[in-house]
């Protein structure tokens, strides 16, 4: 590691010791907090308003403020937030000795000198006219790993295009593989999986490769760029979509809450009594789970005729086939699951070697005893909240390095007395 | 040729389907000697996953398999044969990573759960990625992909106001915890390269999948509101930051969209002149983003009208070159063959494969500019690394290997 700032001896995750400076808005701050959580000391830099990120909702009791924003809690996570006014509003202003923004701006380059990783996810270009680029900084870090996560990547025509999750999602593939059958919405348009999955996926890959480049610098002791374009991340995260075009020139079609395929498949959805719905598959795969769901079912009054000799065969049986027996088998699947509430059906099928899964909102997570059980969820504070409250942990459990959620999402500014008396305290050339 | 960062990492690959694959596809686009342990008696199924060449699965012909698993090496091993376990064990004692993504018990009633992985060799990490992880009371349990994102909020976040839910149209969460498990591995490694010290990582994909919805989970526990309320959900349309208009609209032409999505009142203005400044537009109750948030219906079907005239991509350039953020729906068909972006950016690669002879491939992202990943090899012939492995990595004589293909371990 570089010469730290602050002794981290206490910080028990397999990245401690690592100091990241984050310039990120809503694109990029999730590899930030991937990186925090994981033990690395993060620091925030933002300017006087504050990340973009923190206008972005809801927010706490909806009342908006920059620390009260649920998006920015969830996402900030175990980092330090240091506002400095380093970056004009625009690239009208140029940034030179005569700046004001200068001196913020030399600030920032220390900081960044004495980091580990440079994190940041401004357009391309950007850092560049601030004097922050890769090859600028190099030659005074030999050792800085910086990642640049954009939209589309440091180059190509479409290096400077506008873009959302919403936009990224389109372009990248995830939204033509996703949305109806006709009969069930008429016109309906590929669907957008919310929850900002498009910054999440740029985020994921950055993640590794910054990781990837720590391990080559842990041996050869040298620092690199990473080029990280949502766009290329997307394009390579869509499954099944991607072979079929490279091997059979076929473009997958979207149905209604199950995978993209080339020739039409069987539901999967399955409407269970309390109006809620399953994703059911494999129904009948092999005869000792076959034999288990039928008992299940005959023992509810469900399936009496399935005990016919036609229905023992798992050729028979299989959806695909689209054999009387397969159809009559899900009407009755169907007809049963009805009749039942969908956390029987859930743990029922479960219990008998289906992978079945209801369809739960996110919230609906927190009432799963298996998830405390784990103790997967973490309480967090911040304004507006009386007392702690839940949201979901670490997506990875280590047995030697322990995923902790040190700190809530900092205020605003609230470590940059702090940080700045560290750097103070480092000699400074 | 340039250093791969992973060089030197050698992982013993347990993995199956695709959340485990996809992780080790990462440690080997980066480098890492990846070693697949496979079993002709009970094959990975995604060898004869479609698409497939040919009209009859081989093992040895499913475009999914070879697009997953480029880079690795692959053995032969009958782990259920006492000297096939012994070899595997002596494999795991020559690797740094031990990967599987079976349920959760497996690898327990092999004898191989973490403390015995350490008593083979003391610093191993082995990172294991099951539908509910290795511990609770559901730890049983299992899922493919669409199950955890159906358990995970990941489905019903994806569909149409008052339809069936709509997604995913694939297994996000296979790739998903895969990231997660390449991720975990790698910092591991990194802590492992520090103190010497390995680990058990626990992955459990569902939890993987509930992570990837965290604000909606606080909209709960802080403001005592769920997903699953009347409007939701929203489709195309934004939900935090709450913008419009925010949608996909229809284009010329079968099957065509654009995703359009305006985030402030500069940006509504930039898409009224690149509309050609209708007079509708100008109308007072859309000068801002609560009353177009109010009008979106009306906003929405104004907006296609214009845009189902045009080409996707024309609407695109004509768009962005205006300012608004706008991108045509691509298929896959639309990535590899029109996106210049992806082209400028040597994205897709072809590799000669025995079998299938040449064969295609996106490229490694995130581009690493001193260590970049790099594609070497296509997916591996079931087997065909077996000799090659015992006699480099565990120094197995040809007498000795032939011994073990007699006695039927080899297979």
């Amino acid at each position: 590691m570089s010469e730290a700032l602050s002794p981290q001896s206490s910080v028990l995750g397999p990245l401690a010791g690592l100091r990241v400076v984050e310039l990120c808005d809503e694109l990029g701050q999730y590899a930030g907090k991937l990186l925090a959580d994981l033990g690395a000391d993060v620091i925030k830099v933002e300017p006087p308003e504050g990340s973009n990120a923190r206008r972005v909702g809801p927010f706490a009791r909806d009342i908006p403020g920059p620390d009260r924003s649920l998006n920015f809690w969830y996402h900030n996570t175990n980092k330090r937030s240091v506002v400095l006014d380093y970056e004009p509003d625009d690239s009208r202003h140029r940034v030179g000795a005569a700046d004001p923004y200068s001196h913020d701006l030399e600030v920032v380059r220390q900081l960044i000198l004495r980091a580990d990783v440079l994190l940041d996810d401004r357009a391309p270009g950007r850092m560049d006219r601030l004097g922050l680029s890769h090859s600028v900084l190099s030659p005074q870090s030999s050792v800085l790993i910086h990642c640049s996560i954009t939209p589309f990547g440091q180059t190509g025509p479409w290096k400077d295009y506008h873009s959302s999750d919403l936009v990224a999602l389109a372009l990248g593939g995830p939204m033509a593989m996703n949305g109806y059958d006709a009969e069930d919405a008429p016109g309906a348009p590929p669907i957008r999986g919310h929850g900002d999955q498009g910054y999440n996926t740029a985020c994921h890959h950055a993640v590794m490769g910054i990781l990837a480049a720590l391990l080559h610098r842990d041996t050869a002791g040298e620092g690199q760029f990473i080029d990280c374009s949502m766009h290329e991340c997307l394009s390579q995260t869509v499954e099944v979509g991607m072979p079929y075009w490279l091997y059979k020139r076929q473009d997958v079609v979207r149905q209604t809450g199950r995978h993209a395929s080339a020739q039409r498949t069987e539901p999967w959805l399955f409407k269970a009594g309390d109006g809620r719905d399953l994703i059911l598959f494999g129904i009948g795969r092999d005869n000792t789970s076959w034999r288990r769901l039928k008992e299940w079912m005959q023992a509810s009054g469900f399936g009496m005729q399935l005990d016919e000799e036609r229905f023992d065969s798992p050729q028979a049986r299989q959806p695909g086939r689209g054999s009387p027996e397969a159809a009559e088998i899900n009407a009755e699947v169907r007809r049963f699951i009805a009749a039942h509430d969908a956390d029987y059906v859930y743990r029922g099928g479960q219990e008998r070697d289906q992978s079945w899964g209801v369809v739960r909102s996110p919230d609906e997570t927190l009432a799963d005893p298996h998830l405390h059980d784990r103790g997967f969820f973490v309480e967090t504070t911040g304004e507006g909240t009386v007392g702690p409250v839940m949201m979901p942990g670490a997506p990875y459990m280590f047995s030697a390095t322990p995923w902790e959620l040190r700190r809530p999402a900092p205020k605003l500014g609230e470590h940059t007395a702090e940080v700045l008396a560290e750097l103070a305290a480092v000699k400074v050339t | 040729m340039a250093a791969l960062p992973l060089a030197g990492v050698r992982v013993c690959d347990l993995t199956w389907i695709i959340a485990g694959p996809t992780a080790t596809r990462v440690l080997a686009d980066f480098g890492a000697e990846v070693i697949r342990v496979e079993h002709g008696q009970a094959v990975d199924a995604i060898r004869l996953g479609r698409p497939i060449v040919g009209d009859t699965p081989t093992l040895n012909n499913s475009g999914f398999f070879n697009y997953f698993n480029r880079n690795k090496k692959s053995i032969l091993l009958n782990a259920r044969h006492p000297m096939g376990m012994d070899l595997l064990k002596r494999l795991i004692a020559e690797s740094d990573v031990v990967v599987e993504n079976f349920s959760s018990g497996i690898m327990e009633s092999w004898g191989l759960d973490y403390p015995q992985l350490k008593e083979i060799r003391e610093d191993i990490i082995y990172c294991s990625i099951s539908g509910f992880g290795h511990s609770g009371r559901d730890k049983a349990f299992t899922t493919w992909g669409p199950t955890a994102q159906a358990l995970s909020g990941l489905t019903y976040m994806s569909g149409l106001p008052g339809k069936p839910p709509a997604g995913w149209g694939y297994s996000y969460m296979d790739h998903t915890a895969g990231y997660y498990g390449a991720i975990a591995i790698m910092a591991a490694l990194h802590h492992r390269k520090l103190t010497g010290e390995g680990q058990h990582i626990d992955i459990s994909q569902v939890e993987a999948g509930i992570i990837l919805g965290g604000p909606a989970v606080l909209d709960a526990t802080v403001n005592g509101r769920s997903w699953r309320q009347e409007g939701h959900p929203p489709g195309n349309r934004a939900w935090e930051p709450r913008v419009a208009p925010h949608n996909t609209y229809a284009c010329a032409g079968d099957d065509r969209w654009i995703a359009i999505a305006v985030m402030n009142d500069a940006e509504w203005l930039a898409l009224t002149r690149a509309m050609d400044d209708p007079d509708w537009a100008h109308e007072k109750r859309f000068d801002t983003n609560e009353g177009r948030l109010a009008q979106q219906d009306e906003l929405d079907a104004r907006i296609e009208a214009w845009t189902s005239e045009l080409d996707d991509y024309e609407a695109m350039e004509i768009l962005q070159a205006a300012g608004v953020r706008a991108g045509a729906v691509q298929k896959a068909s639309d990535r590899f063959e029109r996106d210049p972006q992806l082209a400028s950016r040597d994205w897709w690669h072809t590799l000669s494969h025995a079998e299938m002879g040449d064969t295609e491939y996106d490229g490694v992202t995130p581009k690493l500019s001193a260590t970049p990943g790099t594609l070497r090899t296509s997916g591996p012939i079931l087997g065909q690394d077996t000799r090659g492995v015992l006699a480099d990595v565990l120094g197995m004589s040809e007498a000795e290997i032939d011994e073990h293909e007699v006695a039927g371990v080899l297979m």
